[in-house]
């Protein structure tokens, strides 16, 4: 049930809601993923996939260049819910920065890809 | 510089999540939730609703901007009107944000959807001022209306007080739109016709598939205000009052009190 907050501070210390904590295990589990991606481990990553989803991975698996990227950085997530859109970006010292985004949720006590979207040469911050 | 700009391109910084609305509806889903829209009796109701007015207050600003941008050749007028609600739409997008913080949230908690900038996606700026003037900004008429009655059932004036400075000017836009859409298509029937269906089109998208209704009509879930527990609507209503203010007939509004019961039978 939804909280509206507590009533005795509203014209006092704000704010009047607490914030919610983004669970530890979701970006434990987030870099680990973004880890196996980049090392283009698809039967590791295939174990971490809601059986929806495993087509979108392996199309995102498949626009990765194999042993290209060497590290990670998570650039964004936002709350859907229980579930968590991220996104983030791999880099290579020989490879453009891919830039993709995924959303995780808990499944069985695991947090797993829900979704995968390959959003290099998408969207950017000037539509010009 | 590029005109009408695709859903898809619409230009955001690195940090901001915008995810098409289909996509949203899939997680909801995915979370055994009812695929429309964050519901009261949800823990992130409140937080997600004003995140959401706040994106889409954005989307109204890029709107009319874009509407102005997109067609210069419309009358001064009507350029001055767009530019004006590029102002208000801007204002509104800080008080949202600061609405946000002032409940715990913050901009870009949650996912932003693009459902108010597809409502764009149209090139005769008649059409335009319809579906996003009279469609969208109607049915923020409702949904402000509703926030201000939260915020007075909370006894929570910055809420209400804040909304209800909002509500105003979107009233206003409205009142535009509906000038605009008849001056537009003056001695054209056939254009008209077509900026109706536009905006038609508009209301039976947010008509969150029976999960709209009058106020009177709606019924009521406990929700918590810390530790006190108070009942509120667990639909989005349609308010006649605040429409009427904005210009539209009874008749509009019965046909959208209809076509909201129509879906809900579905």
């Amino acid at each position: 049930m939804s909280d509206l907050g507590n009533r005795s501070s509203v014209t006092g210390p704000q704010p009047i809601g607490e914030r919610f904590v983004v669970p530890p295990a979701m970006l434990a589990a987030a870099e680990n993923i973004l880890e196996l991606l980049a090392q283009g481990q698809r039967a590791e990553l295939e174990t971490l996939v809601a059986a929806k989803a495993t087509g979108e991975l392996g199309e995102l698996l498949d626009a990765l260049a194999p042993g290209a990227y060497q590290s990670h950085e998570i650039i964004a997530h936002a709350k859907a819910n229980n579930h968590y859109y991220l996104k983030a970006r791999l880099f290579g010292a020989r490879a453009a920065p891919f830039t993709l985004q995924l959303r995780l949720g808990e499944h069985a006590g695991r947090w797993i890809i829900w979704e995968a979207v390959n959003l290099s040469g998408g969207r950017t911050a000037w539509t010009r | 510089m590029q005109k009408m700009i695709a859903v898809d391109r619409l230009a955001r910084p690195d940090e901001q999540i915008l995810v098409p609305v289909e996509r949203i509806r899939e997680a909801r889903i995915d979370q055994r939730l009812l695929a429309n829209n964050v519901m009261p009796f949800e823990e992130d109701f409140l937080k997600g609703r004003l995140h959401g007015i706040a994106t889409g207050e954005m989307q109204a600003m890029e709107a009319a901007g874009r509407t102005l941008f997109d067609f210069p050749d419309a009358p001064w007028e009507f350029q001055l009107d767009m530019a004006r609600q590029v102002w208000d739409e801007s204002r509104h997008a800080e008080i949202f944000s600061k609405l946000l913080e002032y409940v715990g949230s913050y901009l870009g908690e949650f996912p932003e959807s693009e459902i108010l900038w597809s409502c764009t996606q149209v090139d005769d700026p008649a059409c335009r001022v319809a579906g996003i003037n009279r469609g969208l900004e109607g049915l923020a008429c409702d949904v402000f209306e509703q926030i201000i009655r939260m915020g007075q059932k909370m006894g929570d004036p910055i809420i209400e007080r804040a909304v209800d400075y909002v509500l105003a000017d979107e009233i206003t836009h409205v009142r535009m739109g509906s000038k605009w859409m008849r001056k537009l298509t003056e001695g054209d029937p056939e254009r008209l016709q077509r900026a109706q269906q536009f905006q038609d089109n508009i209301d039976a998208l947010f008509n969150f598939d029976g999960f709209r209704t009058s106020k009177e009509a709606a019924p009521q879930v406990p929700l918590m205000l810390g530790s006190r527990q108070v009942d509120f609507d667990a639909t989005l209503t349609i308010s006649r009052e605040t429409r009427l203010l904005a210009g539209f007939t009874d008749e509009e509004i019965d046909r959208l009190m209809k076509a909201a019961a129509r879906s809900s039978a579905y």
